[in-house]
């Protein structure tokens, strides 16, 4: 249509060969028109309303004659979707797979999110694990992390890994849920370090090979986890001593950013930044009020004046920070 | 028309971003992508999202406490010198406000280049409004003081609206910015509600007035696509295309219709309305009549609108009937969608009707960083075109010829 005078004008200037120019314009014709998007938002509606209505259904007619009906059809939902995920199935690889059918993507994502509906049913009804609630959350996170592995999944690799942070906090604190005190400085700790294991587990994955796309999840999930554990018990005063807290959430926040810039990625710089940015001016802040009242007026106003224009130096550069910036420019 | 920014420069986008897709499909080699870029050359300034967006704040500050400063002044100036009432003082306050923001804005578009870039869009929105500001005040001056101007039905609410119409129609083609263009129809369909609703059987016609404007603005902007600088206008047309097929399906759905005929009746709760079996024809048939358009003639815009609106005829439906219990209907729909999807998937596994479900080019992983092409960019050098006589951006080495196979 409209690309046709571009065609026509880059030939007539000599930037495309006569070939090429009938090549692009066949191709401008006759390229399908792509519904990938489309069809992969609805999907991801379907499952949501499908796992959504069954998990509030089951609940619904829990006295019914009708419950054994729903709780049927839940279980052979999920069968069927596992089955068909499972038939679909590439061969591992520690790489990238690529080929993957959209929909077994999707569907195994959907017989996850049924395995919860019904774990958390069967947990209700006949209380199948008792009391021992690490073992109703711990056993989740070691499926999905097999399934994740196994298909090649990054989507259950992040319901896993949120399975697992549930179970270690319970573990640490199994009270807390009950008593409405979730900020406690041992579920902090517990927090850091977990955030410092999947970090751990991103990195390794990177640079050993195994899995190096699935480092993404890791690293985001992880870093977040951790500096905003770290942040929120820097506020709270949760753990102590102070300074030791600003130097880790620092020394993290500086990872990320040098990670940000390996991996070409704006939102690790991002990330890095803020969190860095947050810790630093927190450190600062009761450094000066330690040495007295004047120190804090006169070098938080330099401060402030020379962190905005630091922050506005820092977005000007950000592509040219995460290499983005050489990559358009010379392609 | 005068364009505020060089129209060249929405042109070279368009160009560069067309010559990166072929890219992508692999019809055009990278050293010849890089000659295009040359040739092709973006000298605008826009940053990144976050540094628009800080731009576009710092300015709205800026304008705001200059313009506040300024107008204290001025207020104290002019109410010593004119002995007219504050209404017209502030009116015209206003009215140098607007004009000394759009002076500003064309200084900077010719000094910094910039086009969308944040700055210029805070500046022109807040000049924009102040002229309205303006407007209002002066017709204030100019009315009865009786005279309701902002209730829909007030007679004197045309009187504000049309000078505001001209000057955001002027501003559309002035600057070839989306949301004043979305503004502009937006005060279009207040004023042919208004007109409308001076007659009693005005509210009879409104839902079709408002059709009918929508297929008038729809067949417009397919005109002017063609007749103007497409590129320049693109963002415009697109917005104008989606909220004309929206406009046109609010206007014939039922809840819309009977919901604002009660508003605007004043009733507590909303009756049945006249022709209404015309209205649920129209609820249920105008979004699948946009998605068979969509799909049939590849347009997207069609097709999303399409989806939206089925959602929301939908919604239409549960509003006034409870079909099922909310779950059930949940995980029926869901069923359902899934299973339409697989079969959606399973019958566009190759390409039919010129559609198809994969994505649409393949890039491979990651869109927007492609390594292997960083590397070659770096070390592989533009071709020369090989007609003589033909010379654009100096400075390229490597030898004639070097075109084509790669």
């Amino acid at each position: 249509m409209r690309a046709d005078l571009f065609i026509t004008e880059l030939r007539d200037r000599g930037l495309l060969t006569p070939e090429q120019a009938t090549a692009i314009e066949t191709d401008e014709q006759a390229r399908p028109f792509s519904l990938h998007y489309e069809i992969r938002t609805l999907l991801y509606l379907g499952i949501t309303l499908l796992s959504g209505g069954l998990g509030v259904l089951i609940y619904e007619h829990l006295d019914d004659i009708g419950h054994g009906v729903v709780v049927a059809v839940v279980a052979l939902l999920m069968a069927a979707c596992f089955a068909y995920a499972a038939r679909h199935r590439q061969p591992f690889s520690w790489g990238l797979v690529s080929g993957t059918s959209l929909l077994a993507d999707y569907l195994l994502l959907l017989g996850c999110l049924l395995f919860l509906v019904l774990e958390g049913y069967l947990q209700a009804q006949y209380e199948l694990f008792g009391t021992r609630y690490g073992l109703a959350v711990a056993l989740p996170a070691a499926l999905f992390f097999y399934l994740a592995y196994r298909f090649d999944h990054r989507g259950v690799l992040s319901m896993a890994i949120t399975a697992l942070a549930g179970w270690v906090g319970l573990i640490v604190e199994p009270l807390a849920v009950f008593k409405n005190e979730f900020l406690t400085g041992s579920v902090s700790r517990a927090a850091i370090g977990l955030g410092a294991l999947l970090l751990l587990a991103g990195w390794l994955s990177e640079i050993r090979h195994r899995k190096a796309h699935f480092a993404y999840t890791y690293l985001l999930l992880g870093g977040n986890l951790l500096l905003g554990a770290a942040t929120a018990a820097m506020f709270t005063e949760v753990l102590r001593p102070l300074a030791l807290l600003v130097l880790l959430i620092l020394a993290v926040s500086a990872g990320l950013f040098w990670y940000g810039r390996r991996a070409h990625s704006h939102l690790f710089l991002l990330l890095g930044a803020a969190y860095g940015y947050v810790a630093l001016t927190y450190g600062l802040a009761q450094l000066f009020s330690a040495m007295g009242l004047d120190t804090v007026l006169t070098l938080g106003l330099y401060y402030f004046i020379g962190s905005t224009v630091a922050a506005v130096w820092f977005l000007t550069h950000l592509k040219r920070l995460a290499g983005t910036d050489a990559h358009e420019q010379g392609l | 028309m005068n364009k505020a920014y060089n129209p060249v420069w929405a042109r070279n986008s368009a160009l560069q971003a067309a010559a990166y897709r072929w890219n992508r499909r692999g019809l055009l080699p990278l050293p010849q992508l890089q000659a295009i870029r040359e040739a092709y050359p973006l000298d605008y300034y826009r940053p990144n999202i976050y540094l628009r967006i800080l731009l576009f704040l710092l300015t709205v500050l800026g304008y705001v406490a200059a313009g506040g400063i300024i107008a204290v002044s001025a207020y104290e100036l002019l109410q010593s010198t004119l002995s007219s009432s504050d209404t017209a003082i502030i009116g015209l306050i206003a009215l140098l406000a607007a004009v000394a923001g759009q002076l500003v804005l064309r200084q900077i578009i010719t000094s910094s280049r910039t086009y969308h870039a944040g700055s210029d869009q805070a500046l022109l929105y807040l000049s924009l409004s102040f002229a309205g500001g303006a407007l209002y005040c002066f017709m204030l001056v100019l009315l009865p003081p009786s005279a309701d101007l902002f209730a829909l039905t007030s007679p004197y609410l045309a009187l504000w609206l049309l000078p505001v119409l001209a000057l955001l129609l002027w501003a559309t083609a002035r600057f070839g910015d989306a949301l004043v263009a979305a503004l502009a129809y937006m005060v279009a369909l207040l004023l042919l509600a208004n007109a409308l609703l001076q007659f009693g059987v005005g509210r009879l016609m409104l839902p079709f007035a408002v059709m009918a404007l929508a297929a008038v603005l729809y067949r417009l902007v397919r005109y002017l696509a063609t007749r103007t600088d497409y590129w320049y206008y693109r963002t415009c047309f697109i917005t104008l295309e989606v909220l004309a097929l929206a406009t046109f399906y609010l206007g014939g759905n039922y809840l819309v219709v009977r919901e604002d005929n009660a508003a605007i009746g004043g009733l507590p709760v909303s009756t049945q309305i006249p022709f209404a079996p015309v209205f649920y024809v129209l609820t249920a048939l105008v979004p699948l009549f946009y998605l068979y358009y969509g799909l049939r003639r590849h347009r997207r815009t069609w097709l999303l609108t399409g989806l939206v609106a089925l959602a929301f005829s939908g919604y239409t439906l549960r509003f006034y009937h409870s079909v099922l219990p909310p779950a059930v209907a949940s995980a029926l729909l869901g069923a359902f969608l899934i299973g339409l999807m697989a079969a959606a998937l399973r019958y566009l596994r190759t390409p039919r009707h010129g559609l198809t479900a994969a994505p649409a080019d393949d890039s491979g992983g990651r869109p927007g960083l492609n390594l292997e092409a960083l590397i070659v960019a770096q070390t592989a050098h533009a071709p020369q075109a090989p007609e003589p006589g033909l010379q654009f951006g100096g400075g390229q080495s490597g030898g004639g010829g070097a075109q084509g196979q790669y």
